[in-house]
């Protein structure tokens, strides 16, 4: 019985804005599904809609063999949640807060001491239980939030893009967590519009945008649909047009990415020494030249038409320059 | 005069977010004029039969009804609430940081103040306005006309100013919109202990002498004078002194605050 | 029975650790607490001090201001209290830590009667504090049953009013509707006998307090601070606090219920 299951899911808002829309999907037992989209795509719709905090408008799904609206308390009894904002009580200690999750699901207070106190150790909060969340950093609060959605030992865990606004390394720790759990036999339901998450912790991809499904495949599945490397130009503003004519007759020109000129080449790295020999005959300097191969990023432009990692700055990611 | 022209601008551009700021949010509005006219016609209701009273030789003054008697205080409630919004309003723009772009832009640091004032300058007239309407809506006449209505108004929108200045030293100082709101009862018992809702020579002791030199007191009996007893006596300017010196003590704590958050950065 | 009660206890569980979990603003928040717990006091010591004459008009029905008005400022405490709790739910709704609790499998009904349960056991403390305040300046004893009653009261109208926020906080989900909340309360206390007895009240505000059913309320309070204990003042005032919360607690968990719409 698959995990979850989902058939022409549909949330509509007031206003008639269309969050979601006819998505269907299955993620199996045991594993990790990254739902990939940028913001405002539909991800924090469908998690609120599969964990019962919202209503779907049409469709149906099923959470560990349950149906989300006809039987929501069940299935709030099977799942984990930590959602996009940590939402954690900055008065209260990490260690009253995973009792008090434990006691909301109705496990005695003897095992919620013992289970949370075996999480916070785990997530390596032990230490910092008794001082108040307020205290905590991001990723401490990242990992209590996901410590509090494990303490009921969950069959399906869902995770609303759990490392945004982490630093690098607090982002690997949780990777690392996630990875840990779901080789312990969690299924784990992931958003998260950072491509390089959804790479390393997934099994399958489901790429989302503008409330609808567009992809879904492993990510090396994925990336082989899109088949093709492509060479990224940076080249002086002026001349941006005129190599554009010249590299469109070696290869389809892609989307322009933060100034650069792209153009995928069909026959891989053999045609990247024609491609510069013909700007230089051009008289056009080129000022850097990359041959990139397929990545997520590149999927999501062949559905979408644009990148997501463009989204990725807007985050406010710092993007720290070579020495 | 090219500096003080620049300032008034300044003060007029402020002055004009402030005020649209104020009446774009009427859930903010709400409890300046609805909270004050509800206790008014409350207490009007409970305490009415007060007009009757005779303690020990003092009577009650001679009004036509205890709703005459109220609205002065009514009004003045009012306009404490205010001045409270104000302040709220300007710690609500230090904590969102708005206050900082101010700072770091070439304008004069109290023409931020000043701005702020503004917006509850109009609130306090529109208070004024309004319970002057409700008075006479239920027949309550102002004594002295026009100019009773005019004064009226003048008074209790340089009472907010005056009382806003404070608010908005407190909030300069603190930086914590949740602080100024906690002033709220405070309000109340500074009012209580005025001549805001009773005559003050009706009163129980030690609320009686508390309240013969409150200020709020005589502001409330300049009101009155407008409204019911007429411009006969000094009751108007000793209101006056009252407002400049509350004004004065705004002003000079709001510019040690001012000097202190620019100093320290909070 | 006792098996009822072994169904019933993983619920009360989760209603303790909420109410443990309430009870933080209070101890781990320095000052938080204080105007909460301070202004009926001040209410209670302004009325008293600016109205307290007007028990030399004939009709009045007690010989001391402030053992008249003492119940509605233990009510107007009250009142507060649970508007409060109010507030803090639309504060958990707005930071999120709500959608933690609804996504629980803990019953709609135990995450309702965590708040309420607070706001009624918060409510001892103003009305505490007012007491004390209210017996050193000369108002008189309710006697023990009087008092037992009072408090009893006070406990259910912090109840209601926690009902009536909530309902207001899921309804809106924000904290600006925090004004509506006080401010209900407020209007719902003083439309009553509390300035004055009924035959002394005019105009709309007589016939509100005759038909406003918190007057039994503020009666059932006032018996025994300035007469004497009799069911007859008693049994009205339970029934009405047992109809408004039957009331309001249905119509908040109506809109608990509608949160996910």
């Amino acid at each position: 019985m698959p995990a979850i299951e989902v058939e022409a899911l549909e949330r509509v808002f007031e206003g008639g804005v269309r969050a979601v829309q006819g998505v269907d999907l299955e993620v199996a037992e045991g594993e990790i599904y990254g739902f990939l989209g940028p913001n405002g795509a539909g991800k924090t719709t469908m998690v609120r809609m599969l964990t019962t905090l919202l209503l779907p408008t049409g469709g149906s799904a099923r959470v560990a063999g349950h149906d989300i609206v006809r039987e929501a308390s069940t299935v709030r009894r099977s799942i984990g949640v930590a959602l996009q904002e940590a939402a954690l009580d900055p008065l209260m200690t990490g260690r009253e807060l995973i009792r008090l999750q434990a006691t909301l699901h109705g496990i005695s207070r003897a095992e919620g001491r013992r289970r949370g106190d075996e999480l916070l150790d785990k997530v390596g909060l032990i230490d910092a239980a008794d001082r108040r969340v307020g205290t905590y950093s991001g990723g401490m609060q990242r990992r209590l939030d996901l410590a509090s959605a494990l303490v009921h030992e969950p069959r399906v865990l869902f995770l609303d893009e759990p490392t945004t606004g982490l630093d690098p390394v607090s982002r690997k720790t949780i990777w690392e967590e996630v990875g840990e759990l779901n080789r312990e036999g969690t299924t784990v339901f992931l958003t998260t519009q950072y491509l390089e998450e959804a790479d390393q912790l997934a099994n399958r991809v489901g790429i989302i945008d503008d409330g609808k499904l567009v992809a879904e495949d492993t990510p090396e599945s994925l990336k082989a649909q899109v088949g093709r490397p492509h060479l990224e130009l940076s080249l002086a503003a002026e001349v941006a047009e005129r190599a554009h004519e010249v590299v469109s007759r070696f290869g389809k020109p892609l989307p322009a990415k933060d100034g650069k000129i792209l153009v995928e080449l069909a026959g891989g790295a053999t045609e990247v020494a024609p491609v510069v020999v013909a700007l230089d005959e051009s008289g056009i300097a080129v000022e850097s030249l990359e041959l990139v191969q397929p990545s997520l990023d590149d999927v999501f432009v062949a559905k979408t038409g644009y990148h997501l990692e463009a989204e990725e700055e807007d985050t406010g990611e710092q993007e720290v320059e070579p020495a | 005069m090219t500096a003080l022209r620049a300032n008034l601008r300044v003060i007029g551009a402020l002055g004009l977010r402030a005020v649209r700021q104020t009446f774009r949010r009427p859930q903010l509005m709400a409890p300046i004029v609805v909270f004050p006219t509800l206790l008014l016609a409350i207490q009007v209701g409970g305490a009415g039969s007060a007009i009757h009273l005779h303690v020990g030789g003092v009577s009650f003054p001679h009004v036509d009804s205890f709703l005459q008697f109220m609205l002065a205080g009514a009004m003045m409630q009012s306009l404490m609430l205010a001045g409270n919004s104000g302040g709220i309003a300007l710690a609500v723009d230090i904590e969102m940081g708005f206050t900082d772009r101010l700072f770091a832009s070439p304008i004069s640091r109290f023409s931020i103040v000043l701005g702020r004032l503004a917006g509850t300058a109009a609130l306090g007239a529109l208070s004024a306005v309004w319970f002057l309407v409700i008075g006479l809506i239920f027949g309550v006449p102002i004594e002295e006309g026009i100019a009773g209505a005019l004064v009226t108004i003048g008074l209790v929108t340089l009472t907010a100013v005056a009382i806003g200045g404070i608010g908005a030293a407190i909030a300069l100082r603190t930086g914590s919109s949740s602080v100024v709101q906690g002033l709220f009862p405070l309000i109340f018992v500074i009012l209580f202990l005025s001549s805001a809702f009773f005559p003050q020579n009706l009163m129980l002791e030690p609320a009686q002498t508390i309240a013969n030199y409150n200020p709020l007191s005589f502001i409330v009996e300049g009101l009155r004078d407008a409204i019911v007893f007429g411009f006969a006596g000094s009751e108007m300017l000793d209101a006056l002194l009252a407002v400049i010196g509350i004004g004065c003590v705004g002003l000079l704590l709001s510019a040690a605050a001012m000097r202190h958050r620019v100093r320290t950065g909070g | 029975m006792a098996e009822a009660i072994s169904r019933l206890r993983p619920d009360l569980e989760m209603i303790r650790a909420l109410i443990a979990r309430a009870r933080n603003e209070l101890v781990r928040v320095p000052g938080a607490a204080v105007p909460g717990v301070l202004a009926p006091t001040i209410f209670f010591l302004g009325l008293n001090g600016v109205f307290g004459n007007l028990i030399q008009l004939r009709g009045f029905s007690a010989d001391s201001y402030s053992s008249f008005i003492i119940p509605v400022s233990m009510l107007q405490g009250a009142g507060f209290t649970g508007a409060a709790m109010g507030v803090n739910l639309a504060r958990d709704m707005e930071r999120g830590w709500f959608d933690r609790l609804v996504a629980s499998p803990a019953p709609r009904w135990v995450l309702l009667a965590g708040n309420v349960a607070s706001a009624s056991i918060r409510s001892l403390i103003p009305a505490t504090v007012l007491f004390c305040v209210a017996m050193a300046i000369g108002a008189h004893f309710p006697g023990i049953d009087g008092l037992a009653i009072a408090l009893i009261l006070v406990m259910g109208m912090a109840a209601v009013a926690a009902c009536w926020g909530s309902m207001l906080a899921l309804h809106y989900r924000s904290q600006s509707v925090a004004p509506l909340m006080q401010s209900g309360m407020f209007v719902a206390i003083l439309c009553t006998t509390a300035y004055a007895p009924l035959a002394l009240l005019q105009g709309w505000l007589k016939e509100v307090a005759r038909i406003n059913p918190v007057t039994q309320v503020i009666e059932g309070v006032r018996q025994g601070f300035v007469g004497g204990v009799s069911w007859a003042d008693t049994w009205p005032a339970f029934l009405v606090l047992a109809g408004l919360l039957a009331l309001l607690g249905a119509l908040a968990l109506r809109e608990l219920r509608r949160l996910a719409e």
